[in-house]
């Protein structure tokens, strides 16, 4: 196979700049039943979460007397990839992500506030086009939000990758497939801190700070629209709220499902 | 996001009430001296500002304690709540009810009026019970009472006949608010009704006949998302009423 060019002109394969996101969407409250749902788009991955709970514990052996548990369950449609695949919700990679995604969503929930309970998260994947892990963050952290569950701070996820001498911000499955480094980064930009970082491949220390940086800068911004989207959100519920009890002030307009 | 980056919060000190926050948000920047009062509900202390942890509208009550008001559809059970809960387990000293929060309350059998251990009150699983929630302490069962201070009943207890609905808890909040909102007028005029507003979301609604309260029930769980801004409440109700009889 011959050696392809990621970067022509300061171009990516898919138009973009190497720093630059993918297209962003974020729909919150997209399920009836669940207590808190979202759907997070990036360019092509799109990604459904709902969350559950705070209820009783399901396994009484689990139960945590000082704060809440966090049981996450990530999926994959057999229709989300290139090739119809069907995969179970067992196999190693989906452990493995379920395990990440948790781990950041306890960095961030105030667990504390809710002991002796148990909070279930549900990410689907519905298209998966590079960045999945990062996309189930940002649609769990949504639904977590939508749900009325504390938090610390928002966490926003993006991915940095190096290809040719170039630190590329939100790789696509094209450039995840040319097996260059990839850093997931998980981030919360009130506090400034870094929840989660994962590495595949190596990387000069120069290049791998580079990267790093350009990720949070990318979570940064991530952050932002989906602060923005949140804000929304409540506003237009908050508007709903106020126009049915009758009060009938302002009339914005409120857009209802 | 700290304030101010984006321009849409004052960078000063000054309180973003009756703002829009999202989690993380810094609310109020606290002051070298003086006291800030914060709620049970959404906000926390961190640094030097007081930071939301839940999206929804900055409040604040007349004692001048801050608080967040979401609309979030689960209830967390809080002392002095108004609840409708179901009564799912009957034990020999309590009642175990369900009140659509993370855990089951305890209803003790003589947190009601005139109850002694003799005199049993003569309610089954199944039966709705309007209480107050008397304990929410994060580390117990939510404890409920059908008392008031005095030892009188004041309007709680058994829920006799009628219809349950659920809803949001901020729609059941509204419904409480003073003077209610204009659906419950409306709806008043054209139908004699009893109501009971539980702050978890549930509400229980009587009228003279089953069919009519399943019909009042509709059109007052309707009016949250289908009454629009500023629309005609006398008109919906009627609509409402009237789409639940040609149904039935």
């Amino acid at each position: 196979m011959g050696r392809r060019e990621y970067v022509s002109d300061g171009l990516r394969l898919d138009g973009r700049r190497p720093k630059e996101l993918r297209n962003m969407r974020a729909q919150i409250g997209v399920l009836q039943s669940a207590d808190g749902s979202a759907m997070f788009q990036m360019g092509n991955t799109q990604v459904l979460a709902s969350v559950f709970g705070p209820r009783e514990v399901e396994q009484r052996s689990q139960l945590q007397h000082d704060r809440a548990i966090v049981k996450c369950e990530y999926a994959m449609a057999a229709f989300s990839t290139g090739e119809r695949r069907r995969r179970g919700k067992t196999d190693r990679r989906s452990t493995e992500l379920s395990l990440v995604i948790r781990n950041t969503l306890e960095q961030t929930i105030q667990l504390e506030e809710y002991a002796r309970s148990q909070i279930d998260v549900y990410v689907q994947v519905l298209q998966a086009d590079g960045g999945t892990r990062c996309a189930c963050i940002n649609a769990a952290m949504l639904a977590l939000a939508d749900a009325g569950i504390k938090l610390r701070d928002v966490i926003a996820s993006c991915a940095a990758g190096y290809l040719q001498g170039t630190p590329l911000l939100d790789l696509n499955h094209e450039e995840d497939r040319a097996g260059g480094p990839d850093i997931s980064v998980a981030y919360q930009p009130g506090l400034g801190k870094i929840v989660a970082l994962q590495m595949d491949g190596r990387l000069p220390t120069e290049a791998f700070d580079e990267c790093v940086q350009l990720a949070i800068e990318g979570c940064k911004a991530m952050a932002g629209v989906m602060r923005k989207e949140l804000l929304r959100h409540t506003r237009a519920l908050m508007a709903a709220g106020e126009d049915a009890g009758g009060g009938g002030g302002g009339g914005g307009g409120a857009a209802l499902r | 996001m700290p304030p101010g980056a984006d321009g849409a919060e004052p960078a000063g000190a000054a309180a973003l009430v009756g703002r829009v926050a999202a989690p993380g948000d810094e609310v109020l920047l606290l002051p070298p001296g003086g006291r800030v009062a914060i709620g049970s509900s959404g906000l926390r202390p961190s640094g030097g500002a007081i930071v939301a942890t839940k999206s929804g509208v900055v409040r604040r009550t007349r004692g001048g304690q801050l608080w967040i008001e979401g609309r979030q559809k689960r209830y967390i059970p809080a002392e002095g709540d108004c609840v409708v809960g179901v009564v799912v387990d009957r034990m020999s000293e309590h009642f175990t009810v369900d009140i659509a929060g993370p855990f089951k309350a305890v209803l003790p059998m003589l947190s009601f009026e005139n109850a002694t251990k003799r005199n049993r009150p003569a309610i089954y699983e199944g039966d709705a019970v309007f209480a107050r929630v008397a304990q929410a302490h994060p580390d117990m069962d939510p404890v409920l009472t059908c008392v008031d201070g005095q030892g009188r009943a004041s309007n709680y207890g058994h829920l006799k006949g009628g219809h349950t609905f659920e809803c949001s808890c901020a729609w059941a909040r509204a419904l409480l608010e003073q003077p209610p909102p204009a659906v419950v007028a409306a709806l008043g005029a054209e139908v004699p009704f009893e109501m009971a507003v539980g702050l978890n979301g549930r509400v229980w609604i009587d009228a003279p006949s089953a069919a009519l309260a399943v019909r009042a029930a509709g059109a007052l769980r309707a009016a949250e998302e289908e009454l629009g801004p500023g629309g005609d409440a006398g008109a919906f109700v009627k609509r409402a009423l009237a789409g639940g009889g040609a149904g039935g």
